[in-house]
């Protein structure tokens, strides 16, 4: 919201710089977004012009003789065409300093001309909100005044942020009144007395029905004499300083009442509401109307309309209609300040599509009691331009106080921290209209009984009582303290466990990503966003993959990556929602043969190396089959009989297709199903020394070097401490259906040193035992 | 004898020129062997006292045992030069100590981890548990539990991804509360750390999906001021020791008094007028801030009346953007292995 600080100052005297005002707001909870600092403008008066005539030498100048106040008329020429004698209008004498230019005595064809005539434009105001050529002050403006000053144009424009619970305090009066009571100064409110007396004609006088809870107050009041014009000056210039544009003196008044005092208004041609009755009732279903803007709006029962027996007249608290619009020749009004449901309005302003100044106020639901002063200070707005104000009729509830808020005192300390004694809390909540008593309660203790005023409906328990106190204070005030917190009993394993895999994972050579949940891909069992971003964002993801398939085809080099994360699928009707974690990488391509793959290999390492270290275990890896991946070259990592993780390289149709040139691996780790770390116990190598033999064979294609292994391990027992395939070869050499494997067998007593003899008759019961798998030594 | 003696003297001279003349340990050994070895040229000599009288055999062995002696002192110099001429040769050697290193294989943590590692470790050193959970919530958790009901404004401001009529993926990390008080008897000293979602136009200053980090303690006798001690220290434990905290009132539903918390700019530590960090203000803000309001904690079975409590709930992202300095919040999403090389 834009605040003129000149229209603040009208009612409170605030200090002089602008920065310690706009801090003081912050620290109050009203950040101030901007500062629109306003330009040094001097030597502008109000003066009036005496004669005008055209200029002798020149078709389109005119010189004007000017009254400036106490001093000889002044003789200026101007090229502006809306200029007339009797005009009251700013003059820059010489001397003044305008934002553009120094005003110099100058010869304009042959005339001296002592000064210049002054535009809005020249005043660094809007432009096109102001009439062309010289801006018009009202007549009785006193002539000598400084512009400048006498219209508030030299005070900074705050744009200030109010929050949703604060509406009292989104107009100049409650901004006035929170920094009086911050500052201890005195506030000073505008003529608030309703000068209306007169009794309306027979007839005339406006009736309300109320046919909806929720209106809870309409103040209707009539007016007569009105002309339809421009408004005076000073209220254009500072609704155009508060960033709102002068329409006519009518839509003004409203606007300038709105930002006042935070009541939106709207007035009817009170010759076009049907026997001066108002009815403030539910849309019709697929009521149309058109509303000021000149849009047709289709209603519905939810919205919430003012009426007279015809038609609607009104969209409740959002925009007048058509029907009931003032025009040029309207000469007679009814002003309506009403109150009605937040919910009820942001309803209405929601299914229309439809926002104004006025539905954002309504929508946050605003204090009853405004009403009264809203139409009170229109009414003497508008009397001051001459209508004639009747009495006003206020229909609905009438204006109550919140019942009191009991605010025990231990309260105050027990929450903020402070000890702060009873009569300081007393005056801040009195600084802000509270009404205080000091009480006695068994449950409470000493306490206070607080009455909040009537325009704060954001105060109803005790917390929202300490937070003025705190606020008025000072936040800055808080202490701090580093509090001692006692023993609980909430796990932190998940966190810990998630943090323990990504260090892993980055010792191994990983980096961490970040990429979206949603995607674009849809899968069998993807759960759907009812209202995505974009076609891109529909689906929650089901594997971490896809994001890194677009990050490996974005790269384009190799690269090391991983991520940890939820993935979603949909179960029956249910959401299930599991962590895991994936790391990969794209490798350049190897000149290795066919049925080799190094890569595969050190993936496999990576992924037991992360399960050893995250479950204290050895995993075992068996050929599996997963869609995505390679069907040769994927394997699924098993601890304690459970799959933990898979990996592999990823089917190159699949990567093909989401544009990644590179070969790239995969591994997939199922956070849920890892099991807890087992403690690894130690084993003392042994005293006596090993040997070791190492054998070639040729096996059928199918044999596993796990299988090999274990067999070799199981015939030879427990002289046997160590057996690993160290190579394998395929071609020629050993035949089609064939490989060759080569295997060390490591063997060692614990009792004493091994002898050659045992440890060949170990070698061949291996041969007799491979023999039946179809294993022979290669020649 | 003096046969032996002139022999001796002549293959001492002929064994010492050698010596003299060789380059490596190759050499050397090639000496040994030829006048110190099993057959060597000693040897020899030494075969020959059997032919002498026996009277003079024990000088002879004498004379052949110093003369040895002799020989195996002067090899041990021999090699304690050459060896001393390869360790010259070596530490003269000055290699280009500017060369670009051999960079070994690295990785690392994201900072968005990093980051809430060490809020986590700030806190977790003051008796705090870090609890994570479930990114599709329930509009209950979301919202509801938190005072604000169906027709509160404030869920406008949580413009949110929904799943269904009543799951949503969460806005914030707040559900995290509700869950942990739920399941626990105060106290309850928690951090909720995890991905929100809200319905943003990404730009760089905002994501869609972004990283929240949530503190709640709740016990008897918890104050703001403890609040305000908590976030300094962790301010101090992100940005330098010589931050500061700040708060301004503000409005959320689920905390009542509400506050912004603001730290000092770490840029300019409030001292230069056209910080661009900070546009000259001194401060940073940070996140939102309060005492649990009495609605939530009555919704957990906790009495206000016994128990206060304090929550906040910070983005991740932003506390990394002013931690680094980082551009652009869009840099997370597109995680440039450059962006994580640099803040590894
Ligand atoms: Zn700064």
């Amino acid at each position: 919201m834009k605040v003129p600080l000149a229209w603040l100052r009208q009612y409170v005297d605030l200090p002089h710089d602008t920065d310690d005002i706009a801090q003081r707001l912050a620290m109050l909870g009203f950040p101030v977004e901007d500062i629109e600092r306003r330009p040094a403008i001097t030597g502008v008066l109000v003066g009036r012009i005496l004669t005008l005539e055209k200029h002798p030498n020149a078709d389109r100048l005119q010189v004007g003789t000017i009254d400036v106040g106490n001093q000889k008329p002044l003789t200026i020429a101007t090229a502006a065409t809306n200029v007339a004698a009797g005009q009251v209008i700013p003059v820059a004498t010489i001397g003044a300093r305008l934002p553009q230019l120094t005003i110099e005595p100058r010869k304009m064809r042959g005339i001296a001309s002592e000064g210049m005539m002054v535009s809005a434009d020249e005043l660094a105001l809007p432009p096109e909100w102001f009439e062309d050529g010289i801006l018009q002050l009202e007549p009785a403006a006193v002539l000598g005044e400084n512009v400048v000053t006498a219209y508030g144009l030299d005070g900074d424009v705050l744009d200030v942020e109010v929050t949703s619970n604060r509406v009292d305090a989104m107009c100049v009066i409650g901004l006035a009144r929170e920094l009086a009571a911050s500052y201890g100064l005195p506030l000073r409110l505008p003529p608030a007395g309703n000068p209306g007396t007169a009794i309306e004609p027979s007839g005339a006088e406006p009736f309300v029905e109320l046919a909806s809870p929720d209106c809870t107050r309409f103040v209707a009041q009539r007016f007569d004499g009105i002309a339809v014009g421009p408004a005076p000056a000073w209220m254009r210039m500072r609704l155009a300083l508060a960033g709102q544009r002068p329409i006519n003196n009518l839509v003004d008044v409203s606007n300038y009442v709105m930002l006042e005092t935070g009541q939106p208004l709207h007035f009817y041609d009170a010759d076009k509401i049907q026997n001066n009755r108002l009815i403030v009732r539910d849309g019709g279903d697929g009521e149309k109307v058109v509303t000021l803007d000149g849009a047709e709006r289709t209603l519905s029962p939810q919205s919430l309309v003012i009426a007279d027996e015809r038609q609607t007249l009104c969209i409740a608290g959002v925009m007048g209609a058509a029907a009931g619009e003032v025009t040029a020749s309207t000469t007679a009004i009814v002003l309506e300040a009403a109150n009605f449901s937040g919910a009820r309005v942001r309803r209405t302003s929601k299914a229309l599509g439809l926002r104004s100044e006025a539905s954002s106020r309504h929508e946050k639901t605003l204090a009853p009691a405004v009403t009264d002063l809203g139409a009170a200070r229109a009414a003497h707005l508008l009397v001051e331009l001459g209508a004639t104000a009747y009495r006003p009729h206020a229909f609905g509830a009438p204006v109550m106080p919140q019942p009191p808020i009991v605010l025990a005192l231990r309260d105050v300390e027990r929450l903020l921290g402070w000890q702060l004694p009873a009569e300081r809390v007393a005056s801040h909540l009195r600084a802000l209209g509270c009404a205080v008593e000091s009480i006695e309660t068994i449950t409470y203790g000493p306490s206070l009984q607080v009455t909040p005023p009537l325009w704060r409906r954001d105060l109803s328990i005790a917390a929202d009582v300490v937070e003025e106190i705190a606020r008025m204070e000072g936040y800055d005030n808080v202490p701090s303290v580093v509090p001692s917190v006692a023993p609980h009993d909430v796990s932190s394993a998940q966190f810990q466990l998630e943090n323990r895999l990504a260090h892993e994972v980055a010792a191994l050579g990983y980096y961490e990503i970040v990429s979206y949940s949603l995607g674009g891909r849809r899968y069998a069992d993807s759960v759907e966003v009812l209202d995505p971003l974009s076609e891109d964002q529909r689906y929650l993801r089901d594997s971490l993959l896809p994001a890194a398939m677009a990050y490996f085809a974005d790269y384009d080099a190799p690269v090391r990556i991983f991520e940890i994360g939820h993935v979603f699928r949909s179960e029956e009707g249910h959401i299930v929602e599991s962590a895991v974690l994936s790391f990969g990488f794209t490798a350049d391509p190897s000149d290795e043969p066919a049925w080799h793959d190094a890569r595969f290999l050190q993936l496999k390492g990576d992924c037991e190396a992360l399960l050893r270290a995250i479950t204290g275990r050895q995993p075992q890896s068996v050929r599996s089959a997963r869609e995505g991946f390679h069907p040769g070259k994927f394997a699924a990592a098993i601890v304690d009989g459970q799959e933990v993780a898979h990996f592999g390289r990823l089917d190159p149709r699949s990567t093909a297709a989401a544009k990644v040139r590179l070969p790239a691996y995969a591994c997939t780790v199922m956070l849920e199903r890892l099991p807890d770390y087992a403690i690894p116990h130690y084993v003392a190598p042994a005293k006596y020394p090993s040997t070791y033999r190492d054998l070639a064979l040729v096996v059928p294609l199918e044999e596993t070097a796990a299988e090999l292994e274990r067999t070799i391990a199981e015939t030879i027992g427990a002289l046997c401490t160590g057996v690993r395939v160290f190579d394998e070869y395929r071609g020629p050499q050993v035949g089609d259906g064939q490989k060759s494997l080569a295997v060390r067998i490591t063997l060692q007593r614990f009792d004493t040193t091994i002898t050659d003899e045992e440890a060949d008759a170990a070698i061949e019961r291996v041969l007799v035992a491979l023999r039946d798998r179809g294993a022979v030594i290669r020649q | 004898m003096s046969d032996l003696t002139t022999k001796l003297d002549d293959l001492h001279r002929r064994f010492s020129a050698a010596l003299t003349a060789a380059e490596d340990e190759r050499a050397l050994e090639q000496a040994r062997v030829d006048y110190l070895g099993r057959s060597g040229e000693v040897t020899q000599v030494r075969r020959a006292i059997g032919q002498l009288p026996p009277p003079e055999r024990p000088a002879a062995g004498k004379t052949i045992n110093a003369a040895v002696a002799s020989m195996e002192a002067e090899l041990e110099a021999a090699q304690s030069r050459l060896s001393q001429r390869a360790f010259d040769a070596d530490l003269a050697q000055r290699i280009d100590v500017t060369f670009p290193a051999i960079s070994p294989r690295t990785g690392a943590i994201n900072p968005v981890r990093r980051i809430t590692e060490d809020v986590a470790s700030y806190f977790t050193r003051h008796g705090f548990a870090v609890v994570l959970g479930p990114e599709v919530e329930p509009d209950y958790y979301n919202f509801d539990a938190l005072n604000i009901p169906a027709d509160h404004p404030a869920r406008e401001g949580f413009d949110s991804f929904w799943l269904t009529e009543t799951l949503l993926l969460r806005p914030h990390t707040s559900p995290m509360q509700i869950r942990t008080m739920q399941q626990h008897r105060p106290p309850v000293a928690i951090l909720a750390p995890g991905k929100c979602y809200r319905r943003d136009a990404v730009d760089a200053r905002h994501l869609f999906q972004f990283h929240q980090i949530e503190g709640l303690l709740v016990a008897q006798d918890v104050h703001f001021g403890h609040l305000k001690g908590m976030l300094t220290g962790m301010c101090r434990a992100l940005f330098g020791s010589g931050q500061n905290v700040r708060f301004r009132p503000s409005f959320f539903p689920f905390t009542e008094p509400s506050a912004e918390v603001d730290t000092t700019c770490p840029r300019c530590k409030g001292l230069a007028s056209q910080c661009g960090m900070c546009g000259g203000s001194g401060w940073i803000e940070l996140g939102g801030s309060g005492m649990v309001h009495p609605n939530v904690l009555r919704e957990v079975g906790y009495d206000p009346d016994v128990y206060a409590g304090w929550a906040f709930g910070f983005g991740v992202e932003r506390l990394g953007l002013i931690r680094y300095e980082i551009d652009d919040i869009r840099r997370y999403i597109d995680s440039d292995p450059d962006f994580l090389r640099q803040l590894a």
